[in-house]
């Protein structure tokens, strides 16, 4: 132990090695627990953000350009099958907003103001992502400026996509439904059994990186594609947000509790443009 | 003009840094494939090829600080995974320049090798944080898909850091005072 203590360099890279750790411990209790991000990181983060859309903005003009020539190909075939969509389209509006009404008068009779079901949309796009393979980040151009808060739920395609971590003034970071983060805030799941019941549960990632229907008691009773949704529980979510179907039902490890494998309904693998789902009822 | 000229090579690597978040996020079908997954760091390149070329100069070791800071927080929203990645590998490679060969292969493969430490290092750390729970099979995947990117970018980009850190080194006293 002497030696150890007399010997300069190994003392000094010890106590760096310390120094990093408590550094980085801190910096993600901070990152966890803080709803906004200190000053000096939202400016410095901020003024990045602005050279990233310079750099993207060339890039983006390629990529545009040959998504247009792909889509210019593909565009007979598209008009083909939105001619066939376009008649029901009337019929479904009709009745979408005759029951719009009637769910408002409903409202007003019970006296209820906001319903887990109430949201607005704030979209944005995408405009970086963490560079490495393992932390499912995206950076996205919305921000506090445009009513962005932590925890808020993400949406691209037809599905949720991810969570809020971080707020800055003109940029959030969307951290992916696919995340193996532990201490992430889990997504509060519910969905129909085939005898009619509700089936509760959270979303986590399974085996090789499985998105997985988890803590479910009745798994059983969920049939192939069925859809999931969040159950706006847990206060952050609203309720009704598509997650993704199910794919495949088995045990967990203990035998105690199903695990229901999830096909992601949202565009996970190449989201541009997302929507961040402010929930109307508060927490 | 002359005045930014001593700053080109802290502009470069700025630049090689944002270009990481959007090579990243375009080619992210690509880079991201769920078996085989890489990572894109055009920055990690840059300073291995900085720091073999422009050996003498410790101003390199505070401008890959600055990097890491800026990495960190605009990436991932903590300090130190890239803050203590970026000089370190700087450092070492500063320190064992003069015993290696100056030729293109030998300093293509120390990009390979510089790559595949920061990747060990960055998995390791973000798994101590708890930010990821994967395994170390997880990771064995990755290796590869890396080292094909890492290939990539040194080839593509070689010549140009080579010749910004030869010809415009960062703060350099004997170039510019």
């Amino acid at each position: 132990m002497r030696k150890f203590f007399k010997n300069k360099k190994l003392l000094t890279i010890f106590v760096i090695v310390i120094l990093v750790l408590s550094m980085l411990s801190i910096s993600v209790r901070l990152r966890n627990k803080r709803q906004s991000p200190f000053l000096v990181q939202k400016i410095g983060n901020d003024t990045v953000s602005i050279v990233t859309r310079v750099v993207n903005w060339p890039i983006n003009l390629v990529s545009n350009g040959v998504a247009n020539v792909e889509d210019l190909f593909n565009a007979q075939a598209e008009n083909d099958h939105l001619k066939k969509q376009i008649d029901n389209l009337a019929q479904t509006k009709a009745r979408n907003s005759s029951l719009e009404a009637e769910n408002t008068q409903l409202k007003q009779a019970l006296k209820l103001k906001k319903t887990l079901t109430d949201y607005t949309i704030i979209n944005g796009s995408v405009i970086s992502r963490a560079a490495d393979t393992w932390s499912d980040l995206l950076i996205i151009d919305q921000g506090s400026r445009a009513g962005v808060k932590k925890n808020m739920p993400v949406m691209s395609g037809k599905g949720v996509i991810g969570r809020i971590v971080e707020v800055n003034s003109t940029t959030s970071k969307v951290e992916l439904i696919t995340t193996t983060d532990k201490s992430t805030n889990k997504f509060a799941v519910e969905a129909d059994a085939a005898n009619g019941k509700k089936v509760h549960g959270v979303i986590s990632v399974g085996e090789n990186n499985q998105l997985a229907f988890t803590q479910v008691v009745d798994g059983q009773k969920l049939k192939k594609g069925t859809r999931v949704y969040t159950s706006g529980m847990g206060g952050l979510s609203p309720k009704g947000l598509l997650v993704g179907t199910v794919k495949k039902t088995t045990r967990d490890t203990f035998g105690l509790s199903d695990v229901v494998e999830i096909q992601p309904a949202g565009n996970l693998n190449d989201p541009s443009v997302v929507s961040v789902i402010k929930r109307k009822v508060e927490e | 003009m002359a005045i930014l000229r001593r700053w080109y090579v802290a502009i470069a690597l700025f630049m090689a840094l944002i270009l990481d978040g959007v090579l990243a996020y375009n080619l992210q079908t690509f880079i991201f494939h769920r078996s085989f997954s890489g990572s894109c760091w055009l920055t990690v390149v840059g300073i291995t090829l900085i720091a073999l070329c422009d050996d003498k100069n410790d101003a390199n070791i505070w401008l890959c600080l600055g990097l890491g800071i800026i990495a960190d927080l605009y990436y991932l929203g903590i300090i130190g995974i890239y803050t203590v990645a970026f000089p370190l590998i700087c450092f070492f490679i500063e320190k064992s320049a003069r015993f290696l060969p100056e030729v293109f292969w030998f300093r293509l493969l120390i990009c390979l090798v510089t790559y595949l430490c920061v990747s060990v290092y960055v998995f390791l750390m973000l798994n101590l944080t708890g930010l990821i729970q994967l395994s170390f099979a997880s990771f064995t995947h990755s290796i590869l898909p890396n080292l094909l990117w890492c290939l990539i970018l040194a080839i593509c980009t070689y010549w140009f850091w080579v010749k910004l850190a030869e010809d415009y080194p960062f703060l350099k006293k004997e170039y510019y005072f």
